[in-house]
């Protein structure tokens, strides 16, 4: 399956020359990539340089002549660095700006915690304005781009390094709802982004063990699909979110406010809880957090026996 | 050198009526910027988002008594939006919000984010090939924060040739740090520079008229050194008047200065 990335250079190719407002500025990655965005749209492609709060600040200047920009880099310096040009320049002067970073989570394994961002998608969240698209594939990227990034609001975009791998058929894949992947009936995996995948290997081994998951992947957590999940809830009593986001502020937040007033539900979270120290590859980290099929289906299975 | 009496005393009545507001920041660049409607900019008072206009953004947010006095003067703001300032029921608040206040192109008030806006509203407007200009007036002091210098070093090496950056060098940086040759600075960053007298209408004239914003060209820095309070003997300098509101006494004096 195609890089998130790639698919987010091919989509600026793809809608650029046809609107004449789109400006992409980066923060110093994905140069090379872009070259055909460059040179497909002249004067509208910008390297600026490591000065990420400068460039949201940049954009909220483009976006008050009447340009529709784009800003482009690393998740913690373009969400958490830049929180306060986001939330000033863009929440509270009601501007319009789409922000489309790599390196969420602990996308960046190896380079350590610096290089880590668990907040981003709570940040956002936090906007009135905000929305949130976490895409793990190439066809919701450029999907929900090209459905969001004229809608006047502030457009998050999020992308894994790695796409969970299922293919999606275009039409399944709608702004602001949720897919249900996988019926069930004992207990509900809500997931978002790669982890998708894990997810559904785990729910192949609950299925061995005689427990029924249904499986709902969000790749739209502002707006978020409640009634999706309320729906799946209802159904099993029991819900699990595996979410490469911060355990204090994200999918398990929405989800439990989803089930308010559904009675006898159960909950557990794998989520961030702290710094993931040390270093390794994208799967090692994800595996010592729980983030793997074989944790995932234990924290199902002590749901479940807890409920028996 | 001919300041600008009436706005001043417009701006301490706001203040005092209000109980809230900086006069001595206000004080320091109401000059400059009276000079910058009355002289340089264009717009429409009637039409403020008139797509040909200048854009005019006042970074230090905090100095807006003198960007609203000089909006009434120039006909953006009624004589109850003075009225109201600070109030429930008005508009005008202790830093601009540029989605109420006719005129105001940025809702600053957190220091460094005005004028990397107008480094990009600068660049908006080039890309799309618009003869318009941006004008940015920020304070010394908020020329302790980084992104002003992130965004001059971009703005230098893009060449926004229709950008101009005015500093209020009005000596509230060096209290801090010392080290504070403001034109070097912005000379090292690669922009044209130049120096004048932020109260003198005769020095104002004479560079801002000679001033080319030719596409390309590099951004243009005008350092202007100014006196904080300037204008009236007691609200001159920095300290406890920063942020005070007048006394009923220290109101009648200042009126009757800026009467004499």
């Amino acid at each position: 399956m195609k890089k998130l990335r790639e698919e987010f250079a091919d989509t600026m190719l793809e809608v650029g020359p046809g609107d004449p407002r789109l400006v992409v500025m980066v923060g110093d990655i994905s140069h090379g990539i872009l070259q055909p965005y460059a040179r497909a749209c002249p004067g509208r492609y910008y390297n600026i340089g490591i000065c990420e709060p400068t460039i949201v600040n940049m954009a909220a200047g483009l976006n008050k002549t009447g340009l529709i920009p784009v800003v482009h880099t690393i998740a913690p310096f373009i969400t958490e660095r830049a929180y306060e040009q986001i939330k000033l320049d863009f929440g509270y002067q009601m501007l319009s700006l789409n922000l489309v970073s790599v390196g969420g989570a602990f996308d960046y394994a190896q380079l350590g915690c610096s290089h880590h961002c668990y907040t981003d998608v709570s940040l956002i969240s936090h906007l009135k304005r905000g929305v949130v698209v976490l895409p793990g594939s190439p066809v919701e990227f450029n999907k929900l781009f090209k459905e969001t990034y004229t809608n006047g609001l502030i457009n998050y975009f999020r992308l894994p390094e790695k796409p969970h791998g299922v293919e999606f058929a275009r039409d399944d894949i709608r702004f602001g709802s949720g897919i249900r992947v996988r019926e069930g009936r004992d207990v509900t995996l809500a997931v978002i982004g790669t982890q998708l995948a894990n997810a559904l290997a785990a729910a192949d081994q609950l299925a061995a063990r005689g427990v029924s998951a249904e499986v709902l992947y969000f790749h739209t957590i502002k707006p978020f699909d409640a009634d999706l999940l309320r729906a799946s809830v209802a159904k099993t009593r029991r819900f699990v979110t595996i979410e490469e986001l911060s355990a204090h502020d994200g999918l398990y937040n929405l989800c439990l406010r989803a089930t308010l007033g559904v009675n006898g539900v159960s909950a557990a979270q794998i989520a961030i809880e702290d710094f993931v120290h040390g270093y390794g590859n994208y799967e090692e980290l994800c595996a010592r957090i729980g983030m793997s099929p074989e944790g995932i289906c234990q924290t199902a299975l002590q749901l479940t026996r807890k409920a028996a | 050198m001919t300041l600008n009496k009436n706005l001043r005393l417009k701006i301490a009545q706001m203040v005092k009526a209000s109980g809230e507001g900086h006069i001595p920041s206000s004080y320091s660049i109401v000059d400059l910027i009276d000079h910058l409607y009355g002289h340089v900019l264009r717009y429409d008072a009637k039409n403020p988002r008139w797509a040909d206009r200048d854009y005019f953004i006042l970074s230090k947010g905090h100095g807006c008594g003198g960007l609203y006095a000089v909006l009434h003067k120039y006909g953006f703001l009624s004589d109850q939006d003075i009225t109201d300032y600070s109030t429930p029921r008005g508009i005008l608040g202790g830093h601009p919000d540029m989605t109420i206040v006719p005129g105001a192109e940025a809702s600053t008030g957190s220091l460094g984010h005005g004028f990397p806006t107008a480094v990009g509203t600068a660049l908006g407007l080039r890309i799309q090939s618009r003869d318009n200009r941006t004008f940015a007036l920020l304070g010394d002091g908020e020329c302790h924060e980084g992104t002003i210098w992130e965004s001059a070093n971009v703005a230098a090496n893009l060449r926004l040739g229709n950008l101009c950056a005015i500093v209020d060098w009005n000596g509230s940086a060096a209290q801090l740090m010392p080290h504070d040759d403001m034109p070097a600075k912005w000379r090292a960053f690669g922009w044209e520079v130049h120096e004048i007298d932020g109260h003198s209408a005769e020095q104002m004239q004479a560079t801002f008229s000679q001033l080319t914003f030719a596409r390309d060209a590099l951004p243009k820095a005008v350092i202007a050194r100014t006196v904080k309070g300037k204008g009236v003997s007691f609200t001159e300098g920095h300290g406890k008047w920063h942020h005070r509101i007048p006394t009923d006494e220290e109101m009648s004096a200042l009126t009757k200065e800026l009467a004499a």
